[in-house]
Order: C-alpha cells, then sequence, then structure tokens
C-alpha cells in the first residue's frame, strides 16, 4: 500500500472506497445531529433518515431558552475566557523561569509538575471537592475558573518552557546588550517570536476548558452555573423524549468547536500530533 | 509538543549563526543560568504565580487523596485512619475486579482497533493526492476535539432501541433482528460502548501515523520495489518498523485515555446494566459521591492513578526509542 506513495497513480480503488467508508462513518453521526435538529417530534416518527416537510428551527429556540442552553452557553464562555487567558500567561511566567532563570529545587519542582500531569483529575477530585467545600467555593464561577488553571499548569508550563528553550540565544543577548529588563525581553522579543506556540497553547486550553466534564459535575450543582456539557447531561434527564430539542442542545454545545476547529485545522493537527511524536 | 515550534525558532536564524546558537546554547547547559538569570529572589516573581496555584489546587489535593485513601471517611464525620485496610479490602472485592476485567475489555476498543485502523488508513491516505487526503485528515481527526460527554449522550441516542438511527437502519436493510437495546444488553453494552471510543480514537492514531511515514524516506519504497518487494511487503518490513515511535506514543495516550475513562461511559450507561461497563472511575464515582465511602473511592482512584504510572513505565521500558535511527 504505502510503496505507492511514490509511485504515480493513487491507490488502488478498493482502497480509496475503503477510506471514503471510514470518511461516512465518522461524519454519519453529525450528520444525523444536524437533520434531527431541525425536525419537529412527528417527523421523527417517519424514521431517523427521512428529510423533515420544512426545518423547525424553533428546536434551536427551545433548547436556547426552555433548555436554558442560552446559561449554559453563557457559563461555558465565563468560564474559558479567564482560563485561557490567565493559564497563557503563568504559563509564559513558569516556562520563562523553566527557560531561563535558576531557582532553588528546579529539579524537584519540574518533577512535581510532571505528576500532576499524569495524575487522572479522578484521583484527587474527592479531596478536591473537598478543599473547595471548605474555602466555600463550591458553587460558583470560581471554583471552575482557579481549578482549570490550576490544571493546565504543568502542561503550559512545559509546553511554553521547551518552546522558549528553542529560541537563539544572541537574540536575547542583544536585546539584554540594549538594556531591555526582563519583563520587557519577556513581552518584546519573546511574546513575538513565540506567537505561533502561544495560540497553539491556548487553542488547547480552550479546547480542554469547553469539554471538561468532570470539574463542573462534582465542584457545581446549581443549574444556573452549569457549562455546557454538564447543562446538556441534565437536559438528557429531564427531557428524554423531545430528541430534536435535545439534539439542537447538542449542536449548541459542538457548533462553536466545529467553527475554530475549522479555522485553525492546521494548527490543531499539527500541534497535537507534533505533541504526540517529540 | 514543541516540534511544531522548534521548527519555527530554527528557521528564525540564518544558518551562518546557527552554529553560533548551538554553541551558545551549550555554554548555558553548562552553566546553569541564562544571560537572563538574575541573582536574588527576583526569578521567584516568574515561577510562584503559576507554582503556587498548581500546589494548592492541584498538588495538594493529590497528596490528600493518599491521606483519605488510608483512612475511613463518610465525607461528615472526623476520618478514621485505617492504614491499609482499604487496599486489603478492595483486593478482595469482586466489583473492583469486575471494573478492572472491563478496562482490560475497554483497552482493545481504546488501543487496538484504532491503532490497526488508524495504521492501514494511514498507509492509504499517504498515497491519496494531496487535496483529498487534507479533506480526509480534517474529516477523520473531527471527533478527537469533541467533548467525550456529549458524544456519549449522542451515541446514547442512536443506539436507542425504540427510536436509535442505529436500529432504524438494520431494519431497513433487512438486518431487523440484530436490532438490539445495545446500551441495555448485558453481552453486547461493552462492544457497543468501545466502539465509540474506537469511532472517538482511529483518527487520532491515522493523523499520528500520517506524520510520521512522512518521516521515511522514500527512496526506501523505491529500492524495495527495485528489488521486487509487494506492497504489502514494503508496508510490513519498512512503514510498520519506521512507525514504531508513534506506535508507542499512540499506545501510551490511549492506554491511558482508557484507564482514565470515566466521561464516555458515564453519559452512555452509569456503568451499567448491572456492573457490565463497570471501570473503575465510575466506580470511584459510585463508592464516593453516591455511597460515601470516600476512604474506599480515594484506594481506587489512587490505584488508578498508580495504573497509569504503570503504564507510562512500561511502554517506556519496552518500548525504548532508538536513538541511532531517530
Amino acid at each position: 500500500m504505502a510503496a505507492r506513495s511514490s509511485a504515480l497513480s493513487g491507490p488502488a480503488l478498493p482502497f480509496r472506497v475503503v477510506l471514503w467508508i471510514f470518511g461516512f462513518i465518522t461524519i454519519v453521526p453529525f450528520g444525523l445531529l444536524l437533520l434531527t435538529s431541525i425536525k419537529s417530534k412527528p417527523d421523527l416518527l417517519k424514521g431517523a433518515f427521512v428529510l423533515p416537510a420544512y426545518p423547525h428551527f424553533e428546536n434551536y429556540l427551545n433548547a436556547w431558552v426552555d433548555g436554558h442552553f442560552s446559561t449554559y452557553f453563557m457559563n461555558s464562555v465565563l468560564v474559558v475566557v479567564p482560563v485561557v487567558l490567565v493559564s497563557t500567561v503563568l504559563g509564559l511566567l513558569t516556562g520563562f523561569a523553566f527557560a531561563y532563570l535558576s531557582f532553588p529545587l528546579k529539579r524537584t519542582i519540574f518533577i512535581l509538575l510532571t505528576i500532576g500531569m499524569m495524575v487522572p483529575t479522578e484521583a484527587f477530585i474527592i479531596p478536591l471537592y473537598y478543599e473547595m467545600l471548605y474555602l466555600n467555593l463550591i458553587n460558583t464561577y470560581w471554583v471552575l475558573v482557579i481549578v482549570q488553571i490550576a490544571m493546565s499548569v504543568p502542561f503550559s508550563t512545559l509546553f511554553m518552557a521547551s518552546a522558549m528553550q528553542q529560541i537563539p540565544g544572541e537574540i536575547l543577548e542583544a536585546a539584554v546588550l540594549d538594556g531591555a529588563q526582563r519583563p520587557q525581553v519577556l513581552r518584546r522579543v519573546i511574546v513575538p517570536l513565540l506567537l505561533p506556540a502561544v495560540s497553539t497553547l491556548a487553542l488547547f486550553l480552550f479546547i480542554w476548558t469547553w469539554n471538561e466534564f468532570l470539574l463542573p459535575l462534582i465542584l457545581v450543582n446549581d443549574d444556573s452555573l452549569r457549562t455546557l456539557p454538564i447543562g446538556m447531561l441534565f437536559f438528557q434527564g429531564k427531557y428524554t423524549i423531545n430528541t430534536p430539542v435535545l439534539t439542537a442542545g447538542a449542536v449548541i454545545v459542538i457548533a462553536p468547536l466545529v467553527v475554530v476547529y475549522l479555522i485553525f485545522q492546521r494548527k490543531f493537527i499539527e500541534g497535537l500530533t507534533a505533541g504526540a511524536t517529540k | 509538543m514543541a516540534a511544531t515550534e522548534h521548527n519555527s525558532a530554527e528557521a528564525l536564524s540564518p544558518p551562518a549563526t546557527r552554529s553560533m546558537a548551538a554553541s551558545a546554547r551549550r555554554t548555558r547547559r553548562r552553566e546553569p543560568a541564562s544571560i537572563l538569570d538574575r541573582a536574588g529572589g527576583g526569578n521567584l516573581l516568574y515561577l510562584l504565580p503559576g507554582l503556587l496555584i498548581y500546589a494548592v489546587f492541584v498538588f495538594v489535593p493529590i497528596v490528600a487523596a493518599l491521606v483519605v485513601s488510608l483512612t475511613d471517611w463518610n465525607g461528615l464525620a472526623t476520618p478514621v485512619f485505617v492504614g491499609l485496610r482499604n487496599y486489603v479490602e478492595l483486593f478482595a472485592d469482586g466489583r473492583f475486579y469486575t471494573a478492572l476485567g472491563n478496562n482490560a475489555q475497554f483497552i482493545i476498543f481504546y488501543c487496538a482497533v484504532p491503532l490497526i485502523v488508524g495504521i492501514c488508513l494511514a498507509a492509504i491516505i499517504s498515497a491519496v493526492k494531496q487535496r483529498e487526503r487534507l479533506v480526509l485528515r480534517t474529516l477523520f481527526f473531527l471527533p478527537y476535539i469533541m467533548p467525550t460527554a456529549v458524544l456519549g449522550i449522542i451515541f446514547q441516542w442512536l443506539y436507542n432501541p425504540a427510536f436509535g438511527p442505529f436500529n432504524q437502519f438494520l431494519k431497513a436493510v433487512g438486518l431487523g433482528k440484530l436490532a438490539l437495546p445495545w446500551l441495555g444488553d448485558f453481552t453486547f453494552v461493552l462492544p457497543a460502548v468501545g466502539a465509540v471510543a474506537s469511532w472517538y480514537f482511529f483518527g487520532f492514531c491515522m493523523v499520528v501515523f500520517l506524520t510520521g511515514m512522512q518521516r521515511i524516506d522514500p527512496s526506501l519504497f523505491d529500492a524495495a520495489k527495485v528489488d521486487g518487494a509487494k506492497a504489502w511487503q514494503s508496508f510490513f518490513y519498512i512503514t510498520l518498523p519506521s512507525l514504531l515511535p508513534e506506535i508507542r506514543v499512540v499506545l501510551l495516550l490511549t492506554v491511558i485515555a482508557s484507564i482514565k475513562s470515566f466521561d464516555l461511559i458515564f453519559t452512555m450507561t452509569r456503568g451499567g446494566p448491572g456492573n457490565a461497563t463497570l471501570v473503575p472511575n465510575i466506580y470511584m464515582y459510585q463508592l464516593g459521591f453516591q455511597l460515601n465511602r470516600f476512604g474506599y473511592a480515594a484506594a481506587v482512584a489512587i490505584i488508578g492513578a498508580i495504573l497509569v504510572f504503570a503504564v507510562n513505565a512500561a511502554i517506556y521500558l519496552l518500548m525504548r526509542p532508538e536513538r541511532k535511527t531517530a
């Protein structure tokens, strides 16, 4: 199969058919989701693959208003924006420290951060819940934002530090000789040079925070504070039968992801796989 | 993760200065500090904000989980120290073994299936024209950016026995006998949930392998062809061995994902019916947040974390990257 890569002709037709069958399998659930989200309940009884007589966009209105998806969407945005901003800045600062500065216990602290990256959230969610209860932070925006930031510190730090280590030393030397102070070097020299890495990090943080399920499931139980994935779960519990509105809700959750993905897909795919193959 | 940035940063320095940069880097390594390093406490201003927030909200809970796992605690009364009793009880707990067994079966769907499908698709797709390849790559990767919890809810509907599209499709093509209540069937629920995990991961695996294949020297394939090698022979003797680093990474990520699996199974089955899809993390959730046995639940969680570390170590040791070829 692979031998053909250097040949002029593409792969044989059966192989390409296999390829597109898998492509079809990937897209079908999303297609059905979109189709069902514009059906009425009577339409649905006619069969899952039958087109509706006319599109019922009121399902989206129902999900948005009656299903509280407007609240969930707002909450997701209110959590994602500060997490992405603060985590990126913290990643730059801590990464800067690991890339260029000396401080006591550097190796030990590095190992402690790596541990945080490997231990599953599930392993410490119980003490975390009680810590938050003790700090009176359960059922607040703060808890979702702070914990998400804290959990992203190890990755942001290592990601930024390894990107900074790639910057040629003489660029920094030139900046220092020109009399720039460290904050200026970071802001005026390093950040502009690392803009691709910074934006990749911001993308990852966006997607991880948007998709986070366990933290809001455990740390928040007030409906007015639920983010989209959790809101979806409780909506499903209440309206199991109303499939069109449920699917409209699902589209509301994943639409921003799909839009961001299609805009930045090169960055996404290359960033994620480069991390994997490093 | 920095591989892409590596290239862009290298590109910033013209070739003539690159050797200078390399020597500068070498001297920097001998002395721990760089030109930006300063004596005194100023360095800590950069380190501490991130480190403190991490310590308070991640590291302290991790340590606390270890401590809680050594206690008997219902969440209200004062925890009672019981030493390793939770762990002893755990190793005699049938449900825990069921959960581990299910997790082992899930590994087939989280790792083996996506790995094999991904590597085969990558071999095919690498020969497809650039444009079509980019379209397919974008398509295959799409599930990987989705929230697994929401995917679980979507697939629960797709699998619905009464009005789910999946069974309607089976009936429409004359396979009505196979239209089972997938998520309610003790035998088929695990493969049904597992199939979603395979669907989620295969595109990611494919893209990783595709990236790896672009690294292989095309003249190897030409040479093999001249020597009369069949397509499948060059796949097994050239492509597969060259992809060893990627296979290692994919194994690592998917095995860990299967040990960590919670969202998808929680939203699809809650571990049921019975214990048919119970995995350690679901068991931990039930023990902790439904039965208020927090000490025991923490012990389950700690075992899960130990498994993640063990897998990391095992894959690292068994499939050590070969420095010579890399």
